[in-house]
């Protein structure tokens, strides 16, 4: 209880000072009863304000202290410390907010310093009230889950394990890699995408800080900073992964082989039902393809399973099931990555209604040396290599009623394509490029365009209305706004440059990690401009597109980031957790379970003590979000340092006239 | 029987009797009855170039008098069908504007409220009488009839004003076609202009785009070319000689009305549909069981 208090009013510069008469209000909060020691300061932030306040705790003896200021979220952490050096309990303060919620809000400097004089006394009231509180300790397990096997996981996987952490890396499909591996070369240097990805991805299959967690999902995610519970499910390869060796035999032995729309090929080339997506692939073992697999539909494969016969190392095992393991970690670093938009949304482009309207991811493939035409460019429709190629760019993107955002590659891309197309089909291929603006805006991507200007390319700035089939062509009618003339293109291949969105399932999946969606879909940082890598929730951290579309370097310059953000918190052995989470008071709980129903971190669980039951609040769990505070039909649920006492006369000493 | 007000329009009751013909004998055979109103005028569209504030006034108007009536409307010219919505959609959202068209309709004792709905041909057909429904009045078959579809492009755009059929691929005419079923097929230049609005100041630039149009419909082997719209068909039908002339083609392509082949389907005479109104060579069509 707070007997001698002192009262510090904060001029901010001008932002307070211009709008509240600050002397007048220091002269008030005298008046107040129980406080002894009232001043104002400049910048109370500063040294000397931080100084003036230890001094006026130690020389006062004082026990509660009230800062008249900016908004707690800005510097009541900093006030705390300040309290504490002071010789108090640093919960022994109360911040009362008269900038955002005073100075600039208002004109009138009367209105606004009696508004002011109202919500000290309320603060004051408050402090008189509050008690001493102890922070306790989390042990902080010293490993890291890193969710998504894409170049942003990878870097950041590999740099917690360089720093001496455990990381456990989750990946979906059967092999690290994800996007990147699908391209084949990288702008604006013309990076071969595998001979730089690859490597890496050895990297994180040999360090033995990384454990590869491939063709799994992560299925619950429980406890929170520092202390992690996430069981994930190892989906059945049927394919026991110590013995494969990954020779291949199995591949071309299956009854179903070139018969499979292959999804690492974008469904331009076919595979067989056990597979390995790719000849990079990591770990280089082989799956087997539950949809389509013969003996696991329809319990028989021809006369028996041919992969089984073919495999020397009798690695094929279609008796095993999905398994699901726990594993604690400290932290969570989400890299997702992202979905590209189906241009079926986008009936006028003709992409259901031509095999030779294709998407850039597609392109990528075709041009890709170890695709499905093992680099050559040729036309879906009948295979022959085509005079003339036109891109649509922004196939969604930057429009209202699909996308309004930009997806920072797609320009770049279709650059990088030209470069690839003339290399591979000479000068004489005409290429088209539809495009909105031409974004070239990273290091070295403007002199990239200015030398594919060079390179005998026809701009057109516009949106096509429509791709039409003619017979052995395809033709688009596009408005030129440089030059106010509509051209009618014919052209043999369309390439839509579709825009990047969030994972199909991004909505599942923020839910299971409790973290939150901007309003695209696209996983939300803390601040757009501050925390641009944490959530707001601890110690989970989010990286590459999955926070929205990016190129490989910012994806990979984004991941050190999650990485060091990450081992702020591994490097601890133990995190100070805030004390003011709620508790109950176990003689009025009668035991309803609302609070529980409304705890979004799970952190209320019922017990039953003789006869009766109450409601028990998990300490480690709870976020202090005061939901269940407020659900509680009986008073029974109270948060610490906002207890129905404290705010109560709080509320009413402000509201007094 | 549903009751629904019928607003004719001007191209429909002056040159296009056909279409007003075809709709009243099919569409009182599948229980839709049409009531005539009196005092209709201009749906104000051709004036929205010159005064927005007319083009809504006339719109409002009209849609008034059907309010007074208590019925709905139905409207087969898709460009009276578009003012109309589009004067609906705006008074529903701003209330000043309402206000202002209010006081102008006060003189002739009229108020708009919004409660009248506006719907076009093929809506109704579609939505309101249903696909089993035209399916079970089929007398003749049109099996193998090979058919183009043409929507208008007041009847398609533009979608925020919201419009009947979907701007990009709309399928309801192709689902009521293949109802009575004919063979409706897709084609590149589906949502092609007829170029009927170019007529005023550049009728040769008209003419050009409802010929180059018909030319490739005739290309792909098209038995019959359906529309919906008074303008448009007056491109189609009553010019195609012209038009054929324009971009030196000879064409012969049978142009009808969608509700005139749905009589055929349906057994009703061809008088009564109006089909030797069609001055494009319906008779090169051999229907089956005729």
């Amino acid at each position: 209880m707070g007997n001698k208090i002192g009262v510090f009013v904060c001029h901010c510069g001008i932002n307070i000072a211009s709008t509240v008469d600050v002397k007048e209000l220091v002269n008030y909060a005298r008046t107040l009863d129980k406080v002894i020691v009232s001043k104002d300061y400049k910048y109370m932030c500063s040294d000397v304000g931080a100084n003036l306040i230890k001094d006026s705790i130690k020389k006062n003896k004082l026990d509660g202290v009230v800062i008249a200021c900016c908004s707690p979220r800005m510097h009541e952490h900093t006030f705390r410390g300040v309290v504490e050096a002071g010789g108090i309990n640093a919960f022994n303060l109360e911040i009362s907010n008269i900038r955002e919620q005073c100075s600039w809000a208002h004109d009138d400097k009367d209105l606004a310093t009696s508004k002011a004089k109202a919500l000290i006394r309320g603060a004051v009231a408050k402090a008189r009230l509050l008690e001493p509180l102890e922070t306790s300790k989390i042990k902080v397990v010293p490993k890291a889950l890193v969710i998504g096997g894409g170049i942003s996981g990878i870097q950041a996987a590999l740099d917690l394990a360089e720093e001496g952490h455990k990381v456990y890396l989750v990946e979906k499909s059967p092999s690290i890699g994800g996007r990147m591996a699908q391209l084949d070369k990288t702008f604006p240097t013309l990076d071969c995408s595998s001979c730089i990805l690859t490597p890496k991805m050895m990297e994180a299959a040999n360090n033995p800080n990384v454990e590869l967690l491939t063709y799994s999902e992560v299925a619950s995610v429980d406890g929170s900073i520092g202390n992690y519970s996430v069981k994930i499910k190892k989906k059945a390869r049927y394919v026991d992964i110590d013995k494969c060796t990954g020779c291949g035999d199995c591949i071309a032995a299956c009854r179903l082989k070139d018969r499979i729309s292959s999804e690492f090929d974008e469904g331009m080339g076919k595979r067989s039902a056990i597979y390995m997506p790719f000849p990079q692939a990591i770990p280089l073992k082989c799956t087997i393809d539950k949809e389509h697999c013969l003996q696991l539909t329809r319990g028989k494969c021809g006369t028996g399973p041919l992969c089984v016969e073919s495999c020397e190392a009798g690695a094929i095992d279609f008796k095993q099931k999905d398994e699901e393991i726990e594993v604690n970690v400290g932290v969570i670093i989400v890299a997702t990555g992202y979905d590209l938009l189906d241009p079926q949304s986008l009936y006028e482009y003709g992409y259901t209604r031509s095999k030779d309207v294709i998407t850039s991811l597609q392109m990528e493939r075709l041009i890709s040396s170890s695709g499905p035409t093992t680099g050559e460019i040729l036309r879906p429709s009948n295979g022959e290599k085509p005079k003339s190629i036109t891109y649509i760019l922004c196939v969604g993107s930057r429009d209202e009623t699909q996308c309004t955002w930009c997806c920072r590659i797609g320009c770049m891309s279709a650059l990088k394509h030209v470069y690839l197309l003339k290399e591979k089909l000479g000068d004489d291929v005409e290429i088209n490029i539809c495009y909105t603006d031409i974004r070239s805006f990273g290091k070295g991507y403007e002199e990239f365009y200015r030398n594919i200007r060079g390179m005998k390319t026809n701009f057109f700035r516009g949106r096509p209305s429509e791709v039409r089939n003619a017979k052995d062509h395809l033709s688009i009618d596009i408005f030129d706004t440089t030059t106010n003339k509509l051209f009618e293109i014919k052209t043999d291949l369309v390439v839509l440059v579709p825009a990047l969105v969030p994972r199909a399932d991004a909505e599942d999946f923020a839910r299971l990690l409790r973290i939150s969606q901007s309003a695209d879909g696209f996983l939300l940082e803390a601040h757009p401009k501050l925390r641009p890598i944490d959530t707001f929730t601890g110690g989970i951290f989010i990286t590459g597109c999955c926070q929205g579309p990016k190129d490989i370097q910012d994806s990979v310059a984004q991941s050190s980031g999650a990485a060091a953000r990450a081992a702020n918190i591994l490097s601890k052995k133990e995190l100070e957790a805030e004390p003011l989470i709620s508790y109950v008071e176990e003689d009025l709980c009668s035991g309803c379970s609302t609070c529980i129903s409304v705890c979004a971190y799970n952190a209320i669980e019922l017990v039953k003590e003789d006869d009766k039951s109450h409601a028990k609040v998990n300490e480690a769990l709870c976020m202090g979000c005061g939901a269940c505070v407020a659900s509680c039909p009986s008073g029974a649920m109270q948060q610490r340092g906002y207890k129905d006492k404290q705010l109560k006369p709080m509320i009413e000493e402000t509201l007094k006239k | 029987m549903k009751k629904y007000g019928l607003y004719p329009g001007c191209v429909m009751p002056t040159e296009q009797y056909a279409l007003e013909k075809s709709i009243r004998e099919v569409l009182q055979l599948l229980d839709i009855e049409l009531v005539d109103l009196k005092g209709f005028s201009c749906c104000g569209e051709p004036l929205k170039s010159v005064n927005q504030m007319m083009t809504i006034t006339l719109s409002a108007r009209n849609l008034a008098i059907a309010e007074k009536e208590g019925l709905d409307l139905i409207v087969p010219c898709p460009m009276c069908h578009l003012a109309l919505s589009d004067c609906k959609r705006i008074l529903d959202t701003d209330p000043s504007m309402n206000q202002k068209v209010n006081k102008f309709l006060e003189d002739e004792g009229l108020k708009y409220t919004g409660k009248s709905n506006v719907f076009h041909t093929v809506e109704i057909l579609h939505n309101v009488v249903g696909i089993e429904k035209i399916k079970e009045k089929v007398k003749k078959s049109l099996k193998e009839l090979k058919v183009a579809t043409h929507y208008g492009c007041h009847l398609f755009r533009p979608s925020e004003v919201g419009r009947p059929v979907d701007s990009e691929n709309p399928q309801e005419i192709e689902n009521i076609l293949k109802a009575i079923g004919a063979n409706p097929m897709d084609y590149p230049e589906k949502l092609d202009c007829c170029g009927g609005l170019l007529n005023a100041n550049l009728p040769e630039s008209a003419l050009t785009k409802t010929g180059q149009k018909l030319q490739k419909v005739q290309e792909q082997g098209f038995d019959v070319f359906i529309d919906v719209c008074p303008w448009c068909h007056r491109q189609y039908d009553t010019k195609q000689k012209k038009a054929g002339e324009t971009v030196a083609a000879k064409l012969e392509m049978p142009v009808m009305y969608l509700t005139q082949l749905l009589g055929l389907s349906f057994g009703i005479s061809e008088e009564k549909i109006g089909l030797d109104l069609n001055l494009s060579p319906v008779d090169k069509l051999k229907l089956g069981g005729k």
